[in-house]
């Protein structure tokens, strides 16, 4: 099983809002067996595809540099099951922010219906505890955020589209020297 | 189950509380995604372990009748502590009000006796042939595949345990 | 003096939902910290979920006079010098600083808030 909880950004718009969809699969591993006879995608996945969307948002307001992880669900809440064949669509938008965590509200549609809706609180890791530890290689990182198409559907606020940070192009052209 | 985030079940009260165990090993997949550079359990697997004792403690006090058990909320849920490679999840849920098919419970989690997460979650049971008008046969399979597996997770209670807490009968029919 | 008993209800329900709290757990004794488990990324989503119900604005440094406990000339010893308790009772009014006072460690001032304190702080922000 890989954690990639999204296939790929619809819409996303720097420091405001981000939409993504996911599609449900059968062949999926977390879906086969979990409930034998009627299966369906885990909550808690969902809720992580939303994550990774109001995740993405928040992190992209630092050109990815901050190390930001999912601190509270604040609440989550679900009016039905995702089963394999449909299509799931998570929107995001940055509700408030202190020096310590940014809250997220979001929405999940099914097949265009009203799925679930839920509250994020997303932290940075601080320097103090977490001095050494970094989350991801910079050129792996900008891979998965190539893979999820976000570069291709992201804007700023102003509407021209957001680059592919600095360091990002950087440490892509470094890891591609190699050998 | 593939998608099983406990090993264990260590103790169950029905119709009150249960405690189970997730170990988190190196070789789970998805932590080479989560992150490459600092493989931790993620925060909605913490909830899904906290998720799934309750729902075997839903699934048990109600003798294994009902085919589904989903989550419905969850709510203040936080993060505070990280599970590593080689660390034990030990998660502890205790059921605070019933409503029909709608279970309220509190829901914590600790690594080495310290507070890793905690909150509220609301599940919803029931059978889907009731719901979604399908054939009650794919209820029956189920039933009969979620009682093995809850077998399986209960081993390591004595047999005097299953005896005490009334499961053993629950069991019998499962082979 | 009894707390209004709409600002107490209204706290309680931002706490109860915020912390995960048991209804029977929010007195107005209570400190947020130690007794109802409030940690930093709490405060965020209880500062807003009171802003919404009350339609209030709450600057953080009304709650959490950081600048203050971080700044040099307030502090010595890792305790809040008399200036210091002066500047923070000028802050926070609402707060019942008497027990802080008799052994002012910056470290212990994260749990001195008891939700007496925020309902008191509530009212003087809607009256």
């Amino acid at each position: 099983m890989r954690w990639f909880w999204i296939d790929r950004f619809t819409e996303f718009v720097s420091g405001k809002s981000a939409a993504a969809i996911k599609c449900v699969s059968q062949s999926e591993e977390v879906v086969d067996e979990y409930a034998p006879g009627r299966t369906y995608l885990p909550a808690s996945v969902i809720i992580e595809g939303m994550a990774q969307t109001g995740g993405l948002l928040v992190g992209q307001m630092s050109d990815f540099k901050a190390r930001i992880v999912l601190a509270k669900i604040t609440s989550s809440k679900f009016y039905c099951e995702a089963y394999p064949g449909d299509i799931l669509n998570y929107r995001v938008e940055i509700q408030s922010q202190d020096g310590i965590g940014t809250m997220v509200n979001g929405t999940s549609q099914l097949n265009g219906k009203p799925h679930g809706e839920i509250n994020l609180m997303f932290a940075a890791l601080d320097d103090e505890r977490f001095t050494k530890v970094e989350l991801f290689e910079p050129s792996q990182f900008c891979r998965m955020l190539r893979l999820l198409r976000l570069f291709e559907v992201g804007v700023n606020q102003d509407g021209s589209p957001i680059a592919v940070p600095r360091h990002m192009v950087e440490a892509e052209k470094a890891y591609l020297s190699i050998g | 189950m593939r998608f099983s985030q406990l090993d264990r079940i260590t103790a169950l009260e029905l119709g009150k509380s249960i405690s189970a165990v997730k170990c988190l090993s190196l070789s789970e997949e998805y932590l080479q995604d989560h992150f490459p550079r600092f493989p931790v359990m993620p925060g909605v697997l913490m909830l899904e372990s906290m998720f799934q004792a309750s729902m075997w403690l839903v699934r048990a006090t109600g003798k294994f009748q009902k085919s589904t058990v989903v989550l419905r909320e969850g709510k203040s849920l936080k993060f505070q502590g990280f599970v590593q490679p080689g660390d034990s999840l030990v998660v502890h849920c205790e059921i605070k009000s019933v409503e029909g098919s709608i279970t309220n419970l509190k829901v914590s989690g600790e690594i080495n006796g310290k507070s890793a997460t905690g909150g509220r979650i609301i599940v919803d049971a029931f059978n889907l042939a009731d719901r979604q008008g399908v054939d009650p046969a794919i209820d029956e399979y189920m039933k009969h595949k979620f009682r093995m597996t809850f077998k399986r997770l209960c081993n390591q209670l004595d047999t005097q345990d299953l005896a005490a807490l009334a499961i053993n009968p629950l069991l019998a029919v499962a082979h | 003096m009894p707390i209004n008993e709409e600002v107490f209800d209204k706290v309680k329900e931002a706490l109860v939902d915020a912390l995960g709290v048991d209804d029977d757990e929010v007195t107005e004794e209570a400190t947020m910290v130690g007794d109802l488990g409030a940690e930093s990324i709490d405060f965020l989503d209880i500062v807003f979920k009171l802003e919404q119900s009350f339609g209030i604005s709450i600057p953080r440094e009304d709650l959490f006079p950081d600048d203050i406990l971080t700044n040099a000339q307030y502090i010595s010893d890792g305790k809040v010098t008399a200036v210091g308790l002066e500047k923070l009772k000028a802050r926070m009014p609402f707060a019942d600083l008497s027990r802080f006072e008799r052994n002012p460690l910056v470290q212990d001032f994260g749990n001195i808030l008891t939700v007496k304190d925020l309902c008191n702080y509530v009212i003087t922000k809607t009256s």
